[in-house]
């Protein structure tokens, strides 16, 4: 973030007593809001590391007294986690396959290529935005029990192309590439298919990086769908198995329960700190479509 | 097309469709499979629960026409008014508890001179967390026994709160841990309209002798007006449709006091294996929320390009 030289307040503001403390108290809470942030995420970190009997003590202490690193081996033997983890990154990949393949096509043809009736064709897509997901989650469920792609991670990877806000942000993606090196590659006799593949693709990894963090996140953090698709255990993503036998399961130990969390929780943080650049701009384009 | 061309329209129409598909061949090409999978996995979900609402759904047998029978077993359940209630109260705390956090920390942030970027960092950190990890620090959070119990009895010595079992406290604990997971994406979504204000509206308003509450009062919401009813609207839909951390926190209990309407609906489809009254229920929905949108559409429309 650029310096400003002055913001709401200016520097003359700060002089004066009452804004000052004002000010003051301002820094305080954000300062508490932060905290309460991290908190969770280091309590959970840490429980993983207590004695079962410590992370139960009432009331509870932040950091463990002995250290447990053994709870992580326990947790990662508890429950399968590579499997999950494969099939997480199963519905990822092919979703993203999907998402690149058959919306880029659309959106490029919407953007660039001759449409017929385009404003009607353009309708046709984006009208699925203004119907709530909810209202259509049973017959969803019962079409695709119809066209019998139960139990099949196909249920999760056509689906994906279904989505008219990819298509959208897509779309103002192409809209914005000038349109000279289209023409330029005409001229040059290059197809529409290759100047799909061979410029707009390449032009497009930011957006495509965008998206794939959303999918990436849905992806991960799922767990109620795929727990209706899927039936047993060598489908099941991650965040699924964890609700079905972490969350919900009796008798597991509290401090190996927060191991798991740990290890479930901690991928997708770096994946943010790594991408950071692309998540905000992502947050930015979906603010702008509202 | 042209209509004087009908004398020779045979061999005219052949050249025309050779024209045609020569101009529109690849672009037509390519939206097909979207096309496809939009019929496929969007239109015909959303035809097929109007379709369905006047079925009975049987796997095994097939389906058999009830007419409005789902309609009337909907109505009727005194359980789907309960859930509107609660859905209508679960609205009113995510704006009253929800709504406002992010704005006031947009504008705070926006103040800070140094460390703004950790402080955004921390705010949207718990967007990151895969929800069931949320759900199981938060159950433990609101055990009886837990941290924030603890900080209760320990330090203000007063009865620990039965925050998930007691029915005035289970959907305001809910809403509480939403607000906090989610008032990262919003307030950044504030954060970047309330930077883009121009500096020297402030530096006016402050030589014309405006305080530091009548700057924001009268520069700075102003500004974020448009976005503020936008995302207003987007909550409404958004936590119209809320079931996912009822039914995960506390599968809509203590005695039904977090059932949501949507919750309604996926527990009759996959408790009660009754397809048809879900789909019924979602049909009624449809018609709300369909409402809820187009008044959207029109504000959106009346801002124009809202960033």
């Amino acid at each position: 973030m650029k310096q400003m030289d002055r913001g709401i307040l200016s520097s003359f503001d700060l002089k004066k007593k009452p804004v000052l403390i004002g000010y003051s108290i301002m820094v305080l809470v954000l300062v508490v809001m932060s905290c309460s942030m991290l908190y969770p995420i280091l309590t959970t970190f840490f429980n993983g590391l207590k004695t079962n009997v410590e992370v139960n003590s009432f009331p509870p202490r932040f950091l463990p007294s002995e250290w447990h690193f053994d709870n992580y081996d326990k947790g990662w033997n508890f429950i399968d986690l590579p499997e999950f983890l494969r099939n997480t990154l199963y519905i990822f990949g092919g979703n993203l396959v999907i998402t690149v393949v058959v919306l880029g096509l659309a959106s490029f043809s919407l953007s660039r290529l001759h449409v017929p009736k385009r404003k009607a064709v353009y309708f046709f897509f984006m009208m699925t935005l203004f119907i709530p997901p909810t209202t259509y989650i049973i017959p969803n469920f019962v079409n695709l029990k119809d066209l019998g792609l139960m139990n099949s991670f196909a249920a999760f990877w056509l689906p994906a192309g279904a989505n008219a806000f990819f298509l959208l942000l897509l779309k103002n993606f192409f809209d914005e590439i000038h349109y000279e090196i289209f023409e330029a590659a005409r001229i040059d006799g290059a197809s529409d298919y290759r100047s799909f593949v061979q410029i707009a693709l390449p032009l497009s990894v930011p957006i495509f990086s965008t998206l794939a963090i959303f999918i990436f996140s849905s992806s991960w953090n799922d767990w109620f769908w795929p727990s209706l698709i899927m039936h047993n255990d060598s489908h099941y993503p991650l965040a699924t198995a964890i609700y079905k036998y972490v969350i919900n399961a009796r008798g597991l130990a509290l401090n190996i329960r927060f191991a798991i969390l740990t290890m479930v929780m901690i991928p997708p943080i770096v994946v943010f700190l790594v991408f950071q650049k692309y998540i905000m701009r992502g947050l930015h384009l979906g603010g702008v479509k509202g | 097309m042209e209509t004087h061309a009908a004398a020779n329209a045979p061999l005219e129409r052949k050249g025309r469709m050779a024209v045609f598909w020569r101009k529109h061949f690849w672009g037509l090409l390519f939206l097909l499979p979207a096309f496809i999978i939009f019929i496929l996995f969007l239109w015909v979900p959303i035809v097929k629960g109007f379709v369905y609402s006047f079925y009975h759904i049987d796997f095994v047998k097939g389906n058999s026409f009830v007419g409005f029978d789902n309609y009337k077993v909907a109505l009727h359940d005194g359980d789907a008014w309960t859930a509107v209630k609660n859905t209508v109260y679960y609205m009113f705390l995510c704006l009253v508890i929800g709504f406002w956090i992010p704005i006031v920390f947009a504008i705070a942030i926006s103040e800070l001179r140094r460390f703004q970027g950790i402080v955004r960092v921390a705010a949207y950190l718990p967007n990151i967390i895969p929800v069931v990890v949320l759900y199981g620090l938060w159950r433990w959070f609101y055990d009886p026994v837990g941290p924030i119990n603890g900080v209760i009895t320990g330090w203000f010595g007063n009865e620990p709160i039965a925050f998930m079992t007691d029915t005035n406290w289970s959907m305001i604990s809910l809403v509480i841990m939403e607000s906090w997971q989610q008032f990262g994406s919003a307030m950044l979504i504030y954060l970047a309209a309330v930077l883009s204000i121009p500096r020297d509206w402030y530096e006016a308003a402050e030589i014309d002798g405006a305080g530091v509450w009548n700057r924001i009062r009268h520069i700075t919401l102003p500004s974020i007006k448009g976005l503020l009813g936008l995302l207003l609207i987007l909550q409404l839909i958004g936590t119209s449709q809320g079931y996912q951390s009822q039914l995960a926190m506390l599968d809509g209990g203590p005695n039904n006091a977090t059932l949501t309407y949507a919750l309604l609906i996926v527990k009759y489809a996959f408790n009660q294996q009754n397809y048809g009254v879900a789909a019924a229920l979602g049909v009624l929905m449809f018609i709300v929320l369909g409402l809820l949108a187009i008044v959207q559409y029109r504000l959106q429309g009346k801002e124009g390009d809202v960033r």
